[in-house]
């Protein structure tokens, strides 16, 4: 579906602190960075397909790894890198379905053969999943960081200038 | 994980059983060569959605009780819907029945492509999960995430989102899509009905252990048409009552080893809900060509074997493809996207078939529609009887198996059901004991 570079904001509305990806999401294609494609996602299933003709696809979400809530992880998981750790991205908070979660679609994309040359995993340590509320204040604290963590990675990846969408949904 | 009790038993360990929605656990008590107990331990919270409607109006259960699951939200929504409806006494027309069943094919297509696929079929295939399969059968899980596709394109299309639809509402929807958009889904969906085929095909080849199943199967039955968005009670044992009568029949009861309620049919053992008991009380109304693939995949009228259930599913869906298509063509534009219902003090009653069997939704209203008093019945609720059933009857039929083969064999069983834990509490850890 896409190539150059993509960003992904996984996570689902409404359910706390797993908005993060989305909301990043909004604010990089609020920018309107020339060549980049930014997507708003919720099902991992799908990821593959949004990902696999890109040259850098950074994927945003919501994890849960132990760490201060609001700091960022970062983790190279493309063709060119090695398989993700054991349990590494098993805990995110996001929705789908538990049995398959981004750490198995970045598997099945390799196992498949399907990945971006380079896919760049940024969670932000989430706290609360709860229905109907907002990204909590650490999380939401962290958003101008992840937003600049992810210009500096798909700037830093910029060929060309190309076209800008945002897709929605 | 396996070890020895002091008297000379055994306790086997599997850790957490993969590849189901939820978090649980199993444990099994084998004496002398006997099956001594078997519980399926549901450890996932208990989630209070009956208890957090009360008081909320009668307008949001449909978008509150969707987020009970991100594989069945439809199936919440429209149960939800249909019982609201029923309690202010509103029967809305054909045509938004009948987009609310194309909606619904988006949430089988996805849920059963979903199972078939990354969930159900690395236990035929021997393998430990869809990854270690896709080494191997790449074409194969190519061909699930495409199906899945397909389910997420048209749940978007309907439903506003792949995932908890927001185009739903009391009374119909906020936006009917338009033939143009709907046609322009129809080659995608062509090309599924294709991939539901070869789905039969390749699953029917599998190697199926030997299982009857006796339990009674309950399912939906609607006057036409294969059991989705409405319908009738109806049993193998001949019962056949209105969804009003649901909790006459039905009797929810908590279990200790359990956070989700148990259920019983009129008193008796165990009974089934989902595509086994669809199909088989159901058989004369799918359409021609799913009667010919299920014929071509070695189904019977009716099938018993909850390993055979993966051959049912893919039947399923081709039967939705066929349906989905059907509606799409005959489709027009123009139609009201939704009916006025206002709120009345009543009791309202609604059943539809999610994906794994048949979900059932209460509520009492008072005059303004307040919401009094809620109850929800989730198939894989109704399931954990038969589950822990056909456990029994497997682990005495495979006794003689290593632990680990055993085990293997019993979280088969389970992914048979495709159970939905989160649903159901509203769980798995593998522990078996030999003395």
């Amino acid at each position: 579906m896409t190539s150059g570079r993509v960003v992904i904001g996984l996570g689902s509305p409404d359910r706390g602190d797993d908005a993060v990806g989305l909301e990043v999401a909004r604010r990089v294609a609020d920018l309107h960075l020339p060549g980049v494609t930014v997507v708003e996602h919720e099902d991992p299933t799908g990821l593959i397909d949004l990902w696999d003709t890109a040259d850098l696809a950074v994927v945003v979400d919501a994890v849960r790894s132990g760490s201060a809530p609001g700091s960022l992880l970062v983790v190279e998981a493309g063709a060119d890198a090695g398989p993700l750790a054991d349990q590494a991205w098993a805990r995110t908070g996001r929705g789908g379905t538990h049995a398959f979660g981004l750490a198995a679609a970045v598997e099945l994309g390799r196992a498949l053969h399907r990945l971006p040359r380079r896919l760049v995993l940024v969670g932000v340590e989430a706290t609360q999943f709860e229905h109907g509320t907002e990204l909590g204040a650490s999380v939401a604290a962290a958003i101008d960081a992840v937003v600049a963590t992810v210009v500096g990675l798909v700037a830093a990846a910029a060929p060309q200038v190309e076209a800008v969408s945002h897709v929605p949904g | 994980m396996s070890h020895k009790l002091t008297d000379g038993g055994q306790v086997l360990h599997v850790g957490t059983l993969a590849r189901v929605e939820g978090e649980g656990a199993m444990h099994i008590e084998i004496k002398d060569g006997r099956v001594e107990q078997v519980q399926l331990r549901i450890f996932e919270p208990p989630r209070f959605y009956e208890a957090f409607l009360r008081g909320r109006a009668w307008t949001e259960p449909p978008d509150i009780t969707a987020r009970i699951c991100g594989i069945c939200p439809v199936a919440y929504q429209f149960s939800s819907c249909l019982a609201i409806e029923d309690a202010c006494g509103v029967s809305v027309p054909d045509a938004i029945r009948t987009m609310r069943r194309l909606l619904y094919c988006g949430e089988w297509i996805e849920s059963h492509a979903l199972h078939i696929y990354l969930l159900h079929a690395p236990d035929f295939l021997g393998y430990p999960g869809a990854i270690e399969m896709a080494k191997d059968f790449g074409p194969v899980v190519e061909r699930g995430l495409r199906l899945k596709k397909v389910g997420n394109e048209l749940m978007t299309l309907v439903g506003g989102r792949s995932v908890h639809p927001i185009n739903v509402r009391l009374g119909g929807f906020y936006r009917m899509p338009t033939v143009a958009e709907l046609r322009g889904l129809r080659p995608a969906l062509e090309r599924g009905l294709e991939d539901a085929l070869e789905t039969v095909r390749l699953v029917s080849t599998f190697d199926f252990p030997d299982m009857e199943q006796p339990w009674t199967y309950l399912s939906l039955r609607p006057e036409q048409g294969y059991p989705i968005e409405s319908g009738n009670v109806v049993t193998t044992d001949g019962t056949a009552f209105d969804v009003r009568d649901f909790t006459a029949h039905i009797k929810e009861f908590h279990v200790p080893h359990s956070n989700a309620l148990h259920a019983t049919l009129d008193g008796g053992g165990p009974y089934v809900v989902g595509p086994l008991a669809r199909y088989t009380l159901n058989h004369d109304r799918l359409s021609p060509l799913a009667k010919e693939a299920a014929r071509e995949g070695g189904l019977d009228v009716t099938c018993r074997n909850p390993f055979k259930s993966i051959i049912v599913r893919a039947v399923e869906l081709v039967e939705i493809f066929v349906e989905a298509i059907r509606i799409i063509d005959a489709w027009q534009d123009g139609v009201a996207p939704s009916v006025p219902v206002p709120a009345r003090a009543g009791e309202g009653f609604g059943a539809t078939e999610a994906p794994r069997g048949v979900l059932f939704h209460r509520y009492r209203l008072d005059a303004d529609g307040t919401i009094l008093d809620a109850q929800i019945v989730p198939p894989t609720s109704q399931n954990q009887p038969s589950i822990e059933a056909d456990l029994r009857t497997l682990v005495e039929q495979w006794i003689e198996l290593s632990d680990h083969d055993l085990s293997h064999r019993c979280e088969h069983a389970i992914r048979n059901y495709d159970p939905c834990i989160s649903c159901a509490t509203h769980f798995l850890d593998l522990t078996v004991e030999r003395s």
